[in-house]
């Protein structure tokens, strides 16, 4: 599985006539579907999600989607918002201020930007590891200039909100296999 | 017995107040909805006629009657806007109705639509992303970003009849050129239901907060400042902080008006007041948000 598009998952579980994101009642229906797929995927892939083809996305979908999908399985495994649009980022934003997540987000052009409530080195940190590839604390820590200890916190609480990967000696950004 | 409820003359958010006293609390007599003299009835005017109406009937009281404005370019908008389809259901109409035009006036972005579940909300978004594009940057000026978020706002809005309401409501989507109260385009949103009400909706999981001070003020206050919820779900709640925001960014307003309170976000380019308690019991929940055209920098 490359990735789980939202709009044909609202297609199969709503209405073949739907392309908006509206509604509880959808959103519970599309988390549902979401969920299906995801319990025939490895915990340690990450999950793409594809909103690449929906238009309209309202807050109490975005709660019901990508909300929940957090809240019950962002402990066990990473998620990459993929193909967003502006204005599904402040729907989402908005979501994950109430329930203080986090989450990565890849706009139409493949640009990764991370959505929800997080301080200013923490987004530095994600950009850096971004921008450079695999890399590890002390090469962040000379780009961002700030000390190797206080990097690595940072580094780990992306790590534990699933917003970068682990590997040998380093972090690198979410890859989905 | 007949009791006369005036409707005034220039019928819109500004005179609703007027119209709600009129209506007053429901009792035996017989309505009569005067519209004879309407000169001018926006959608928030006649969205609040057919909650007037619906609310008599659903609490068992004889279908009132209406008599219909007899200026026939008020009849003609009134009859554009839709609302000579649901009127016949809650009224009695005094007068001949003109057939609605086939072709759709240009200031009608969205006739009046019943709202009564999750499918009509995806219609109504699905038709108002069509047609409010081009007039929302083209004519508004506005990003092109600001007509998903008006997609947004939309939907979040008739959701709150369908999660809320107890009932069906309306929804009405206008553009107007303001030339006197703001000398820019709006485009206005109208939603409005015969349901519950914010206080009773909020009464179980806010009201102790609360305690003497709870009414229909606080309501409002703790649904749209707080983004307090009836659901103990706490991802509820937000859809009247997301229309708060986008009506914020777009230097709009935002006004809800429950029972016998009316709560209002106010941008510099109007003299409403934030708060208003204490007016005329009406049933149920009006909602309008205006988004005006953004001014040239």
């Amino acid at each position: 599985m490359n990735s789980i598009d939202l709009k044909t998952i609202l297609n199969r579980t709503v209405s073949t006539g739907y392309g908006d994101l509206v509604t509880r009642h959808t959103g519970r229906a599309v988390r549902g579907g979401v969920e299906e797929l995801l319990e025939s995927v490895d915990g340690s892939q990450v999950a793409v999600i594809d909103f690449g083809a929906v238009g309209c996305l309202d807050i109490s979908c975005a709660d019901e989607i990508v909300g929940k999908l957090l809240l019950e399985h962002g402990g066990a495994r990473a998620f990459l918002l993929r193909g967003v649009t502006e204005a599904h980022c402040e729907a989402i934003s908005l979501v994950l201020e109430r329930h203080d997540k986090a989450a990565v987000a890849e706009d139409r052009q493949g640009q990764c930007q991370l959505l929800g409530p997080l301080g200013d080195n923490v987004r530095r940190a994600f950009a850096a590891v971004m921008e450079d590839g695999p890399t590890g604390a002390t090469d962040v820590a000379a780009r961002l200039e700030m000390p190797t200890d206080a990097t690595e916190r940072v580094l780990d609480e992306l790590l534990e909100r699933r917003l970068v990967q682990h590997e040998a000696g380093g972090y690198r950004a979410l890859t989905a296999l | 017995m007949t009791r006369v409820v005036e409707v005034p003359t220039q019928f819109d958010d500004r005179s609703f107040d007027q119209f709600a006293k009129a209506f007053g609390e429901p009792d035996e007599e017989r309505l009569l909805f005067d519209a004879h003299a309407v000169q001018w009835g926006a959608p928030y005017g006649l969205l609040g006629l057919l909650v007037a109406g619906q609310n008599t009937v659903e609490r068992g009281a004889q279908r009132p009657r209406l008599t219909i404005p007899t200026d026939k370019d008020v009849l003609h908008y009134w009859a554009r806007t839709g609302f000579f389809e649901f009127a016949g259901e809650w009224f009695e109409i005094h007068g001949r109705t003109p057939r609605a035009s086939q072709s759709r006036s240009s200031e009608v972005l969205l006739e009046i639509t019943p709202v009564r579940g999750s499918d009509d909300v995806h219609g109504v978004v699905g038709v108002i992303q069509d047609r409010a594009a081009a007039i929302l940057s083209g004519e508004l000026g506005l990003e092109a970003t600001a007509t998903m978020g008006f997609g947004m706002a939309l939907s979040e809005a008739c959701q709150n009849i369908v999660e809320h309401a107890g009932t069906s409501g309306w929804v009405a989507v206008q553009t107007y050129h303001w030339r006197r109260r703001l000398g820019r385009r709006v485009v206005v949103i109208t939603v409005a239901d015969a349901g519950m009400g914010f206080r009773r909706s909020l009464q179980a999981t806010q009201g102790g907060r609360y305690g003497d001070r709870w009414g229909d003020a606080t309501a409002l206050e703790a649904a749209l400042i707080q983004g307090a919820s009836r659901f103990r779900d706490p991802g509820r709640g937000q859809g009247l902080g997301g229309i708060r925001r986008y009506v914020n960014r777009w230097d709009g307003k935002l006004s809800i008006r429950s029972g016998t309170a009316r709560i209002a976000i106010v941008p510099s380019w109007d003299d409403d007041i934030p708060l208003a308690d204490g007016l005329a019991p009406f049933p149920g929940s009006q909602m309008l948000q205006i988004i005006p055209a953004q001014q040239a920098e």
